[in-house]
């Protein structure tokens, strides 16, 4: 054989073993383009929960339990079966996750349950409506909270409370508070959310030249400006807490916390509360 | 009386028939020559009608009919110059069909490159090939001129050819650098980012320059069309423009050079008379680059199935979120040491225009006569010099090399990387046991006794980590980054939700100077499906 014989064999021989290849790739093709479909969703998950976790834990929960008398559960039952009727939207209920993390809520559609932040009762996520997330991470963060459907527990009795009310009458006796219950019940009632994690409501803890909220009510009640009732620093806590409007605190704007503290607190749980307060100074 | 059917003669003026139609098809070759062609046999009829198809076919007619002998040895060219073109063609037919699933704005792009890997048969095959083109083609452009300078081609006759061939360099990586920001991922962001700020710090039009490249202060939408546009209609037209010139300065005028040992000094009449013999280019050159050809797309075939070669892909461009290590193309890591070494309107712009005029003015400043090797000791020495300099240069351009990341950073980012997969995400999902597993002085032999096979995978990352961790905490020699004086670390697995686990990585240390206590922590998602690359 001469060179050009040998080229061509050779040539063939190439062009063929590439045909082969490119044919058995093509076979697997519908298989590799599931599994990377597969894995999109996976990564859109990964992504979601990271963003959750930065932007949304605070309001709804780190597993997204929600907090009581301020945002709802999303990750129980109701909310996957439900919502979508209760609201009278017509979409999926990942198309509304999408649509309500986009542009927010002004008001809340149970005010008397999850008051929210105020108003608006939740801000709007998406850049094209103000907020600072793109498009695409809003929908991770819906596959995120989709990824709890196979899990969501059903939630649909209220919570039993374990005594009366504590009411808005600040003048109440209140019993032996534990300072140590207080602090777990400051993220389980939603008191961290915008007094300890973000900056919401008054920080709690000491920062710089401010004293913590415990050195602060000692004085506050004396203070000119201050427009409640309270005579002690126990009775202004107590006051912030059940009927926050009586006194707004310099910078922060009224109607920003939940008004119904009053009737989902019981007298226990507010002293141990405000045992906790007093004890950040 | 029948006639009978003369059998013979049919099938005489079918032939006939076919070889006209034939000979049209292929400007003049007959059946008979096509056959001979084949063969390796002489021609068949005369005058030569190999050579009348040069001058009656377009394609044919921008060939050379001949190559001299000495010219087509192989250790002489490698074939480098005819692999950047057959590389060029094939960034044109595979960019051509990417560019049916392409939306050039912020807010598709990342979604139709998922698209194409998600939906469309090939299409990862299409992207992978595209991109090994890219690379090939930069780094035989670069062979091909390193070649031309060792043999000393680009003396007198063929110095504006040099010319040509470094327009040529700058026009592909360009091209390989505009394609770059496409995806609109993280590493094209952020490579081009860096890219574009160079122009800034040119002298007196810096900031104009940056502008009229990005569409804005940022890159954002407009930028990403004009990179798009560059990419597919200005550069491609400016790459064919000039490789119709360089080719027809070698195909039409001066031809590829001899071997210096075949032509210089003091060779026999019949070497050179042997070096100089024609190889017509039917069928000898022709069958050799369909040979070529198909040598090619076989090796890139095979480079993306069988290799493995893949086309990387980060999470979607975040403005917001600077990568800790990012860089440039691998082509411009040089570019990125240079600018270490100094200011950054001198290294970044002064110089490397430098570089470029002495590289154009190669042909001028150099006026040694000869091409042997043996006969330019300066010239060649500096060659080899300027490769080992670019070599050092880009060694220093990667992010490792001083950049002081603490380390505590350090530790974790080389655990659990930002982009990519790194050695704690490589940890088979099953393996992941939820725990709290402090770092100790020893590290258990098995991080969990209650899994059927343990988790092998997983305590080699813990043990990594508890190394690293050990090291920066004993060692009193390093430097007070490097260091972590009383360092506690701590990996927490949780599972999180179906089919999904939160991993932190935490270290608290003591600062070396003041002495506070400092924190570091990252924390990751792993889901069970993810792809690993």
């Amino acid at each position: 054989m001469n060179r050009i014989q040998i080229e061509i064999s050779l040539g063939v021989i190439f062009i063929l073993l590439t045909g082969g290849i490119i044919l058995w790739y093509g076979i697997n093709e519908e298989d590799r383009m599931a599994e990377f479909t597969r894995g999109q969703a996976a990564s859109a998950i990964e992504v979601g929960a990271a963003l959750y976790e930065t932007n949304c834990k605070d309001c709804h929960g780190p597993q997204g339990e929600g907090v009581p008398g301020l945002c709802p559960p999303l990750n129980d039952k109701y909310f996957f079966t439900e919502r979508v009727d209760e609201v009278g939207w017509s979409g999926t209920i990942e198309d509304y996750i999408v649509a309500t993390v986009s542009s927010g809520r002004l008001t809340s559609t149970r005010p008397d349950r999850y008051a929210g932040q105020g108003r608006p009762a939740m801000p709007p996520w998406a850049e094209s409506y103000g907020g600072p997330l793109r498009e695409d991470q809003i929908r991770n963060i819906a596959a995120f909270i989709m990824n709890w459907q196979a899990t969501a527990p059903d939630r649909s009795q209220e919570p039993v409370m374990a005594g009366p009310p504590v009411g808005t009458d600040i003048t109440v006796e209140l019993p032996e508070g534990n300072p140590a219950l207080g602090e777990g019940l400051a993220t389980t009632k939603g008191c961290a959310g915008c007094h300890i994690s973000q900056a919401i409501g008054p920080g709690w803890a000491a920062s710089g030249s401010v004293p913590g909220v415990g050195a602060r009510a000692e004085t506050r009640y004396s203070a000119a400006d201050y427009t409640g009732q309270a005579t002690s620093a126990q009775q202004y806590l107590l006051e912030s807490i059940v009927n926050p409007n009586a006194y707004v605190v310099e910078g922060y704007a009224a109607n920003l916390m939940p008004q119904n503290y009053g009737e989902t607190l019981t007298a226990q749980e507010a002293a141990d509360l405000i045992a906790y307060m007093l004890s950040l100074k | 009386m029948n006639r009978t059917l003369d059998f013979q003669d049919l099938r005489k003026k079918a032939i006939q028939a076919l070889d006209n139609r034939v000979r049209i098809i292929t400007a003049g070759l007959g059946l008979n020559e096509l056959r001979a062609v084949m063969r390796g046999d002489a021609p068949t009829e005369k005058p030569n009608p190999r050579y009348k198809v040069h001058t009656t076919s377009f394609l044919f007619h921008i060939r050379p009919r001949y190559y001299e002998k000495g010219s087509t040895i192989f250790a002489h060219t490698f074939r480098l110059g005819f692999f950047t073109s057959f590389f060029f063609f094939v960034e044109l037919l595979t960019g051509l069909i990417l560019m049916i699933y392409y939306t050039p704005s912020p807010a598709e792009a990342y979604d139709s490159i998922l698209n194409l890997m998600s939906n469309v048969p090939f299409g990862k095959m299409l992207r992978d090939i595209h991109r090994l083109g890219a690379e090939g083609m930069v780094i035989f452009t670069v062979l091909h001129m390193l070649r031309t300078f060792l043999t000393g081609s680009y003396k007198k006759e063929r110095s504006f050819t040099w010319l040509t061939g470094v327009v040529l360099l700058g026009v592909t990586l360009l091209l390989s650098f505009s394609g770059y920001l496409l995806p609109w991922d993280q590493l094209a962001y952020w490579a081009v980012t860096i890219g574009t700020s160079m122009a800034e710090a040119a002298p007196l039009f810096g900031n104009e320059a940056n502008l009229l490249l990005r569409g804005a202060p940022d890159i954002g939408a407009g930028g990403l069309l004009r990179f798009y546009l560059l990419h597919v209609v200005l550069l491609p037209l400016a790459a064919i423009l000039v490789i119709s010139i360089h080719y027809y300065k070698v195909s039409r005028e001066h031809g590829i050079s001899l071997p210096a040992s075949m032509e210089e000094g003091d060779v026999p009449a019949e070497v050179k008379k042997n070096a100089r013999q024609r190889i017509d280019f039917i069928p000898d050159l022709f069958t050799h680059e369909v040979f070529l050809v198909s040598l090619g797309l076989f090796a890139m075939v095979a480079g993306v199935t069988l290799l493995g070669y893949s086309a990387p892909l980060e999470t979607i461009a975040n403005p917001q979120v600077t990568p800790l290590d990012t860089k440039a193309p691998w082509y411009f890591w040089w570019l990125q040491g240079m600018l270490k070494l100094g200011d950054k309107s001198l290294m970044g712009i002064i110089l490397p225009t430098i570089l470029v005029l002495l590289l154009v003015g190669v042909p001028y400043i150099d006026r040694n006569p000869y091409r042997s090797l043996y006969k330019r000791p300066f010239a060649v020495g500096i060659g080899i010099l300027s490769v080992l300099v670019l070599v050092v240069l880009s060694y220093m351009g990667l992010p490792q090399y001083g950049i002081q990341t603490p380390a505590a950073t350090r530790i974790i980012q080389d655990l659990v990387p930002e982009e990519g997969v790194g050695p704690l995400r490589g940890v088979p999902y099953e393996q992941l046991s939820a725990g709290i597993y402090e770092v100790g002085e020893s590290v258990p032999r098995d991080l969990c006794p209650s899994l059927d096979f343990g988790c092998p995978d997983l305590t080699a990352v813990f043990r990594e980590f508890s190394e690293r961790v050990n090291f920066a905490a004993t060692q009193e020699d390093l430097q007070p980054f490097e260091r972590l004086p009383d360092a506690q670390a701590v990996m927490v697995i949780e599972d999180w939700q179906t089919d999904l686990k939160k991993i932190t990585l935490r270290i608290n240390w003591n600062d070396v100077i003041t002495g506070d206590a400092k924190s570091y922590e990252k924390h990751i998602f792993l889901h069970r499906e993810r792809v690993h690359e």
